[in-house]
């Protein structure tokens, strides 16, 4: 990554959320969108079930939590 | 986006720093740690710290995976990339973290084949890609990165990949904080606790700090109104003599974690009894190995690791910038010898180091502007 990127992949604490577009369920992956447009095969073993339209936080390629819409 | 630009509300976090200067004890200096280098990274993108009051100072941790890799590992990443036949794959900002003897970026340049990727999903399919090379996947971070480590290699032993092997470097947050907390350099009145770390691991593994050592905590987003809002958060438990573990990311943050990733995380690796940090030294069960029934897969058991400690260059002085014991500024060679395009100490490396954070936007400025 250049050094003025405002996210950093190898990170600490600096997940992503993005939108599930499609489903593998064979392979357990879904096809999610960032919010810059970007799209990437998310690994989605620890937050399933996920369904079209979800938000998930993703770090490193893996879906770590559902975005559910509960603000603090 | 949903859940982010509500977070970025600009008329929000001024009437946040407004109730911020009213909740704070005038001639009383504070020092909040935020552990996490996405939160340095945030506090200074948004100008966070201009809008605190001066007596509010924001201390940055060891939260940046890539800012507390000591040099030796960096050697052992070069030396697997170095065997024959091997692809070594790291995510870009491992690739500029200096050695004793150079980078990964400049052992790519002098023949050895190293390669970016984004994911070790993307490092597995390399290797399925190239049966016939064996692909190393250089895995470093804390229990953010740790589950997709872990279930990619799950992924790999189910699937047979034969070729695919992970040289493991992830660690764990508590025991650096349980280390900090015991130095007696520092002295700080509260934490941000980590926000990503927390969705998997949960909030309660950060209770100790306020039992054992007195101290709030509060876990916190990462947009500038989780922050703002965090930093009230402690003010009021400082104000109202209260100290306790509070979830200001509960959006995302549930209180137990995710059990599924504690779960495949607890079956893939096995605590280190002990792993250095840079700046830190060794700490006690602080890093993961491979599990003995992942054992196959670990490159270190693989190929022949160096596995020598490196002192850490003596004009570097990332140990008491993680520990927070001096701002980046203060280093001697923060901006002149050491930039963000030839960095020697780590913290100048990841765009989440607290050094590269100052430097790219602009934080040279020895004294904030008075609120």
């Amino acid at each position: 990554m250049n050094a003025v990127s405002c996210h950093c992949i190898t990170c600490g604490d600096d997940g992503v959320p993005m939108r599930v577009l499609r489903i593998d369920d064979t392979r357990g992956l879904a096809l999610c969108e960032s919010g810059d447009g970007q799209h990437e095969s998310v690994e989605i073993a620890l937050v399933a079930p996920v369904v079209p339209g979800d938000t998930l936080l993703v770090h490193a390629g893996t879906a770590l939590a559902h975005l559910d819409g509960a603000v603090a | 986006m949903k859940f982010v630009d509500e977070f970025r509300d600009a008329a929000l976090g001024r009437v946040l720093a407004g109730e911020i200067l009213g909740a704070v004890e005038p001639g009383r200096h504070l020092k909040i740690m935020e552990v996490c280098g996405g939160h340095t990274h945030a506090i200074y993108k948004y100008g966070i710290d201009d809008l605190l009051p001066t007596n509010v100072e924001l201390v940055h941790g060891p939260g940046c995976p890539v800012c507390v890799i000591p040099m030796g590992r960096v050697d052992d990443g070069i030396a697997i990339a170095r065997e024959p036949g091997v692809i070594l794959t790291c995510f870009g900002d491992m690739m500029r973290v200096p050695g004793s003897n150079g980078t990964l970026l400049e052992a790519k340049a002098q023949g050895a084949d190293v390669r970016m990727v984004y994911s070790p999903l993307d490092a597995l399919r390399i290797a399925k890609a190239e049966p016939d090379r064996e692909v190393v996947f250089f895995a470093i971070g804390f229990e953010t990165t740790a589950p997709s480590t872990a279930l990619t290699l799950k992924r790999a032993k189910a699937e047979g990949v034969a070729n695919f092997s992970c040289f493991c470097n992830h660690v764990t947050i508590v025991p650096p904080l349980r280390a900090l907390l015991d130095s007696p350099d520092l002295r700080l009145d509260g934490f941000i606790g980590p926000g990503h770390v927390s969705t998997v691991v949960g909030a309660r593994p950060l209770e100790f700090i306020p039992a054992d050592y007195g101290k709030p905590v509060v876990v916190s987003g990462f947009e500038p109104v989780d922050i703002l809002q965090s930093v009230l958060m402690i003010l009021r438990q400082l104000d109202e003599g209260r100290c306790e573990v509070e979830n200001q990311y509960k959006r995302v943050v549930p209180y137990e974690g995710n059990l599924r990733a504690l779960e495949v995380m607890s079956e893939v690796f096995a605590l280190r009894p002990h792993f250095e940090w840079r700046g830190l030294g060794f700490i006690s069960h602080s890093g993961l190995r491979l599990s003995d029934a992942y054992a196959d897969l670990d490159a270190e058991l693989r190929f022949a690791v160096p596995g020598v400690r490196v002192a850490d260059p003596k004009a570097c002085q990332c140990g008491e910038v993680l520990k927070g014991v001096i701002k980046p500024y203060e280093c001697k060679v923060f901006g002149s010898a050491c930039t963000p395009e030839r960095p020697i100490g780590t913290c100048m490396v990841s765009s989440e180091g607290a050094c590269a954070a100052y430097y790219n936007y602009g934080r040279f400025a020895r004294e904030r502007e008075v609120v």
